[in-house]
């Protein structure tokens, strides 16, 4: 097969390059960021207790808790009630498992072409 | 190391006809284990406490041991296929010659991506030590962080651009004593050569130990990754070792047996010590769970002495993610993967510089900007995208070179069993990911999905076809 | 001031001088060498210096 000869890419355009994937790359990391749609959401209950005892907080817990410098459990409680909320729906999670395979599947299907064609032009003398 | 004539011809690292300027072979075992423990270590001082607070303690402990079996699977393929195929570049230069151009480089992104994520974690963390230390030594002010990350960044940047020597064997050095901190905390906490400390069944009490039930198991998997994440990175050496076939096997596989000791002591003293909801919050709670642990003991010299090795452990990490991320692009460069701009060497110090030099204002941006939760989801992301690829490429490394068919350094045993483990336990990281940063997943997928499409589309247009493949192997089988 | 003042100040000098030292010896390199010299690291050739050698160097 004809052997493919790349064209030479000038300063200007390697520049260019460049300058989309980063941009793509700052992208993909601050968008969900500036959407406030990024994090881990935790939150804490309403009306969750200010005090060791409505949160539960044993003798030893107490005790590592002031050892920490916490003796006002106010200060703390933010810390102390917030939990995740793992509830989610299973469309969610469907759109996940289908994306996630798609962009396997997309990858490899890609990969296998290109691979062809370097196996191809390395073998085939 | 640095004064070397480029006209050379005897000179180890040169090209056949005696002009080529390459990276240097200097590297040993330890060097290896160096690399990767000391990518890793870090991950012990900050970061894993996260999966307390999606879990609860227990819920951590299982997370710790399975992203342990997930990775000795990823140590096994990565000796196989990294003492064949023998350059930098790693798991790059491994997917280019066993799946296709498109797979190696999103490869190379996930690589870049997650040890530069990594290494902004590491300099924020070490910002925040830095600012710890100077309210203990009574300063009333508040300490600007930002140039002493901006340091911890720059410092290491120039170490790397010097020579790849000096880099790991500093590394060395520093991960030893980080190590053995963990180990002295561990010895002088859990009753072994003082009277123990712990509180295992009184913290445990109640539902402490598994707040959310066994959906909080499977939610901590996501940051049970970070306990070990990036000793794969030990590929990117092969290049530089002084015998690969050798020492990337015994450096790696060495190097996840000091991770799981370090993991689970780690583990054992944090949650004997401090209460899970402090633990298990990584933002406003414990950042350096190690460093709260000996806060806790009231012990000046174990203070200090894991002061040091949380400050240590995240500038081994940090060094170490500079040197695998910048080989990664290196070789991105040198393919024209990427500009060919970038697969310069640099002929004194024989490092690839114009990548080191590249990286670190990126890294700058995300340590200085992002909250250390998000930059350490998207390195987690990105590490578990490449596991799982190992997979998909050990599956069709031997099945497009069958054992017998080329020369393997080191052959895994129980094929295709670690293939599947590791598959299963990707699939399980991925819903774990997906409860509770669900967003992040999204979008590190889209961007690489739009990044593939540019590489196909256009980018793949200035790569010459048959020069990417580098190996001495014969035709793959089936094609 | 306290110590630590002085500390911020020490450590935005030294980023400001690692960071002088990476460019101007990257400018530097850049102007002496061409670029075919430093662009001709090529992946495998390493390999087959160090099989032909018999693999031992300090």
């Amino acid at each position: 097969m004809a052997h493919y000869v790349p064209p030479k890419q000038g300063k200007l355009s390697q520049l260019f390059d460049v300058v989309v994937l980063m941009a793509l790359t700052f992208g993909a990391l601050y968008i969900p960021m500036f959407m406030g749609l990024a994090g881990g959401v935790k939150s804490v209950p309403e009306g969750a207790g200010q005090t060791w005892e409505a949160m539960g907080q044993n003798a030893t817990q107490i005790a590592q808790y002031n050892a920490l410098g916490f003796t006002d459990p106010a200060a703390i409680s933010n810390i102390i009630n917030a939990r995740y909320d793992y509830s989610f729906s299973i469309t969610a999670l469907l759109v996940m498992v289908v994306i996630i395979v798609a962009y396997y599947v997309l990858m490899l299907k890609f990969s296998e072409t290109e691979y062809r064609e370097v196996i191809a032009e390395k073998f085939d003398k | 190391m640095a004064e070397f004539d480029i006209t050379s011809k005897e000179r180890d690292g040169m090209g056949p006809h005696g002009t080529n300027v390459g990276l240097l072979r200097v590297l040993g075992p330890a060097h290896v284990w160096a690399l990767g423990v000391g990518i890793v270590l870090v991950g012990e001082y900050m970061g894993w406490n996260f999966a307390v607070g999606k879990g609860g303690a227990y819920a951590a402990l299982v997370a710790c041991w399975f992203a342990g079996i997930l990775y000795t699977c990823v140590a096994m393929i990565d000796s196989e296929v990294t003492s064949t195929v023998a350059a930098a570049g790693g798991q790059y230069t491994q997917a280019k010659h066993i799946v296709g151009p498109l797979m190696a480089f999103n490869v190379g992104l996930y690589l870049v991506f997650a040890y530069t994520m990594l290494e902004a974690a590491n300099a924020i963390t070490a910002g925040y030590l830095i600012s710890q230390v100077a309210a203990l030594s009574g300063f009333t002010g508040t300490l600007d962080q930002r140039p002493f990350i901006i340091l911890s960044i720059m410092f290491l940047a120039w170490l790397n651009y010097r020579g790849v020597l000096a880099t790991l064997t500093f590394n060395l050095v520093i991960t030893a004593i980080a190590f053995t901190a963990i180990i002295i905390l561990f010895l002088s906490t859990s009753g072994i050569i003082a009277p123990s400390m712990m509180h295992h069944a009184e913290l445990f009490a109640g539902n402490a130990a598994l707040p959310y039930g066994w959906i909080g198991v499977l939610a901590a998997m996501h940051f049970g990754l970070w306990f070990y994440l990036g000793i794969e990175g030990t590929t990117q050496a092969a290049e530089e070792v002084r015998s690969p076939a050798r020492a990337l096997p015994f450096g790696t596989l060495a190097g996840i047996m000091t991770l799981l000791i370090a993991a689970t002591l780690t583990w054992y003293v944090c949650t004997g010590l401090i209460p899970w909801e402090f633990l298990g919050d990584g933002l406003n709670g414990s950042v350096a769970p190690l460093f709260t642990a000996a806060l806790l003991t009231k012990s000046q010299p174990l203070v200090w002495l894991l002061g040091v090795g949380t400050l240590f452990a995240t500038l081994a990490s940090a060094n170490g993610c500079i040197n695998d991320a910048s080989r990664a692009w290196f070789s991105l460069g040198r393919d024209k993967y990427l500009p060919g701009w970038f697969g310069a060497v640099h002929p004194k110090f024989r490092t690839p510089y114009r990548s080191i030099l590249f990286l670190v204002p990126i890294a700058l941006a995300f340590a200085l900007k992002a909250p250390l939760d998000q930059v350490v989801t998207f390195s987690i992301l990105s590490g578990l995208l490449t596991y799982t690829f190992m997979p998909l490429n050990m599956i069709l490394f031997r099945k497009k070179w069958p054992m017998g068919s080329i020369t393997r350094g080191y052959e895994h045993p129980f094929h295709p069993l670690p293939s599947v483990v590791l598959l299963a336990l990707c699939a399980i990281t991925f819903f774990a990911v997906f409860l509770g940063y669900g967003t992040q997943l999204v979008a590190m997928i889209a961007f690489y999905i739009v990044a593939s499409l540019w590489f196909h589309f256009w980018r793949y247009r200035f790569v010459s076809r048959a020069a990417q493949f580098t190996m001495p192997w014969p035709r793959p089988k089936g094609y | 001031m306290s110590i630590w003042n002085y500390a911020e100040y020490a450590a935005w000098a030294l980023s400001a001088a690692f960071a002088a030292y990476m460019v101007i010896d990257w400018l530097k390199t850049d102007s002496t060498y061409s670029e075919e010299v430093l662009t001709s690291s090529r992946e495998g050739e390493l390999e087959a210096m160090t099989e032909a050698k018999g693999g031992h160097h300090g």
